[in-house]
């Protein structure tokens, strides 16, 4: 078993670098030739909370019960972008891995790169923009005095969740776009559906009874959920939620890696 | 070492993308294929070269492709020890907002090197690429020979064991081709595999040890590079024939009084007995003339052009045996030899038939480009330049002529 994996995890280990590398060229050097260069990396994900905590705290003055006085004018901000920020890293992933191949087509002709490395580069660099921008937060959270528990360190293992569940889904999308220009149409489209279907910018409680039900069944609900219970009401999430996500995540990733398999070499052909 | 057991590939093609998924779910068949290639075997050993000749179409960018595992063959096997670096791709990855030397690492790390790989060689890409400070300006501010340059330079620091070189090489000026023709030997020479892919038969002749010839996906020929120049132009002849049939019924392209005409020409090579021949090797030219009316006064003239268009050489017959008559319905065959003494490329020849010493009085028939030929490789010593001019070399005069100074 350990042997059958040995020359699969070096062939990975020669593709880091250049996943690395693309990773960094949608950070860095996308920003090449502007005038402040990296800074773009770290401004984007800093204007984000600050209009999140601004506007929904100060300007619309949103709150939701059950924090002490001083926090609790914030409470609604610190909800809203403990949801946020997963579902951008999700969102953008997930775009970008379905026109995946057919964007980075002159370099899949032209050298020889793995099909299945490549998502890597995508997630990596939005796992970057949401480790900054998660930075940012807890450092307002410091601020305003929120307490922070231990709890906190169970976040990058939700995020690891999240990130094995968009490479299993985007990889099937990606492999499907090839073939069919409607996927990534339909990824468009669909993904402000989830979006506004899920819980992330209201809160649950308004949702009626039945719709709730329903919600067990959505992976992004049950990942935000899971990211709120660690931060803000520090308790270990709903056990099952997250495995039921393990569970989907493991069969997309089996379905995805069977399809790439059986149309690899077509797939190369096509593009 | 390269070894290729043999490799089939063929495209499926499709009427819409969305069949192409459905036959691989289900297996049931939607396609029309075109197989690129047909049980195609080699090898190359270490320090070797490999030359692959086809026309356009022939299968040679596929089986490129498939070595370099960009492209995944439906049978066969490909082995090759160690890295193997193709020239296609020269420059994948460049970004033209970064440096030169940001992009050699983007490019480099697209060939599969190592950062401490790419750290090692950078000082010798950029000597090699020649491009001095310019390494540290952004890749939009280059000149498109400045980036080929980049480009080589890379790849052949990539210390591949087996390199695959294309019409890539075609590109650039001629004294950077040279440089990198150098290194490619060099490479060589060191023991790596090369597999040569050109049109350039020149190039396939000086530079490979054995070459072999695709047509429709097959090898149709493999051994010494001479051989299989010569059955490429063979092939390339045959579809110029077939062309030319596609193209009898507007092929006179040839104006005049039609007094009389030429019904028919050839122009062959006296050893190679086709349209391709050595440099210095006797070119025959046949025209068949057909007069129909009497003439007295009548010059048959020619001129070789190369791809340029450039005049070459001319003649004609007044020039030498003054004019010639012809009766009404005569037919009269004319043979010309001409010692092509010139350099490798391709020729045109345009026929005139006319009065006197030029054609500007009457013009009988007058044919431009109605034959070509082609000049590849010497026969006979090397020269440089467009044409062989007589030449005797002495290289010790200076003991015979000149007195001895300050003997002691």
């Amino acid at each position: 078993m350990l042997n059958a994996l040995q020359p699969r995890l070096a062939g990975w280990r020669a593709q880091l670098p250049l996943i690395w590398h693309l990773a960094r060229q949608e950070l860095v050097d996308r920003h090449k030739g502007s005038v402040i260069g990296k800074a773009w990396t770290l401004i984007g994900p800093l204007i984000n909370i600050l209009v999140f905590v601004l506007v929904f705290s100060r300007i619309m003055g949103a709150r939701l019960e059950g924090f002490g006085a001083e926090i609790d004018q914030y409470t609604y901000s610190i909800y809203l972008i403990c949801g946020i920020l997963a579902w951008t890293a999700f969102a953008k992933s997930l775009s970008s891995i379905t026109n995946l191949y057919a964007e980075r087509a002159h370099l899949i002709t032209k050298v020889k790169v793995s099909l299945k490395a490549l998502p890597a580069s995508v997630l990596l660099a939005e796992s970057i923009i949401y480790a900054i921008s998660m930075a940012f937060f807890a450092a307002f959270l410091w601020l305003i005095g929120f307490p922070f528990s231990a709890w906190w360190l169970g976040v990058p293992l939700v995020f690891a969740l999240q990130l094995a569940f968009t490479y299993a889904l985007g990889l099937l999308l990606a492999i499907l776009a090839v073939y069919l220009k409607d996927i990534k149409e339909a990824v468009a489209v669909l993904l402000p559906v989830l979006f506004w279907t899920t819980p992330i910018v209201y809160v649950s409680d308004i949702l009626p009874e039945w719709v709730m039900g329903y919600m067990r069944f959505n992976p992004i609900y049950q990942l935000v959920d899971a990211y709120r219970d660690l931060i803000m009401y520090h308790q270990w999430p709903g056990g099952l939620g997250l495995i039921g996500v393990a569970l989907a995540t493991l069969a997309l990733l089996l379905t995805a890696l069977w399809l790439l398999k059986r149309t690899e070499r077509d797939l190369r052909d096509c593009l | 070492m390269i070894t290729v057991n043999d490799l089939h590939k063929s495209f499926k093609l499709f009427a819409k993308p969305a069949d192409r998924l459905l036959e691989a779910l289900t297996g049931r068949a939607r396609h029309a294929t075109h197989v690129a290639l047909d049980g195609v075997s080699f090898q190359v050993g270490e320090g070797e070269v490999l030359g692959v000749l086809g026309r356009n179409g022939a299968g040679k960018s596929t089986l490129l492709k498939l070595m370099t595992g960009v492209l995944l063959p439906d049978a066969g096997q490909i082995h090759i020890d160690g890295r193997v670096t193709g020239l296609l791709e020269l420059g994948t990855g460049f970004n033209p907002e970064l440096s030169g030397a940001q992009n050699i690492t983007a490019n480099a790390l697209m060939l599969g090197m190592t950062h401490e790989e790419i750290d090692a060689r950078r000082q010798a890409i950029i000597d090699f690429s020649e491009l001095g400070d310019y390494i540290h300006e952004p890749l939009r501010t280059y000149s498109s020979g400045m980036v080929m340059r980049l480009g080589f330079a890379v790849a052949i620091h990539a210390d591949p064991a087996c390199l695959l070189v294309d019409e890539a090489l075609s590109v650039g000026d001629g004294y950077f081709q040279q440089k990198c023709m150098k290194r490619i030997r060099e490479f060589k020479e060191q023991g790596g595999a090369i597999l040569f892919v050109s049109h350039d038969l020149n190039a396939v002749k000086v530079l490979c040890d054995r070459a072999l010839v695709l047509e429709d996906g097959r090898v149709v020929h493999e051994g010494d590079p001479e051989g299989a120049a010569n059955l490429y132009n063979r092939i390339m002849a045959r579809q110029a024939e077939e062309e030319e049939g596609r193209h009898q019924a507007r092929q006179h392209g040839a104006y005049g009084t039609y007094q009389v005409e030429i019904t028919g020409a050839s122009a062959l090579g006296r050893r190679s007995g086709s349209t391709t021949l050595s440099s210095g090797e006797t070119l025959e030219v046949s025209l068949d003339l057909h007069a129909r009316q009497a003439l007295e006064d009548v010059a048959l003239g020619i001129m070789i052009r190369d791809r340029f268009g450039q005049d070459v050489f001319g003649i004609n017959t007044h020039q030498r045996q003054g004019p010639f008559r012809l009766t009404a319905g005569e037919r009269r065959r004319i043979h010309l030899a001409i010692e092509a003494a010139i350099a490798p490329g391709k020729y045109t020849i345009t026929l005139a038939l006319h009065s006197g010493d030029h054609h500007l009085d009457d013009c009988y028939w007058w044919h431009d480009s109605a034959l070509q030929f082609e000049v590849a490789g010497y026969l006979g010593p090397k020269f440089s330049g467009l044409c062989r001019l007589p030449c005797e070399i002495d290289l010790n005069a200076s003991d015979q002529g000149l007195p001895e100074k300050e003997s002691t």
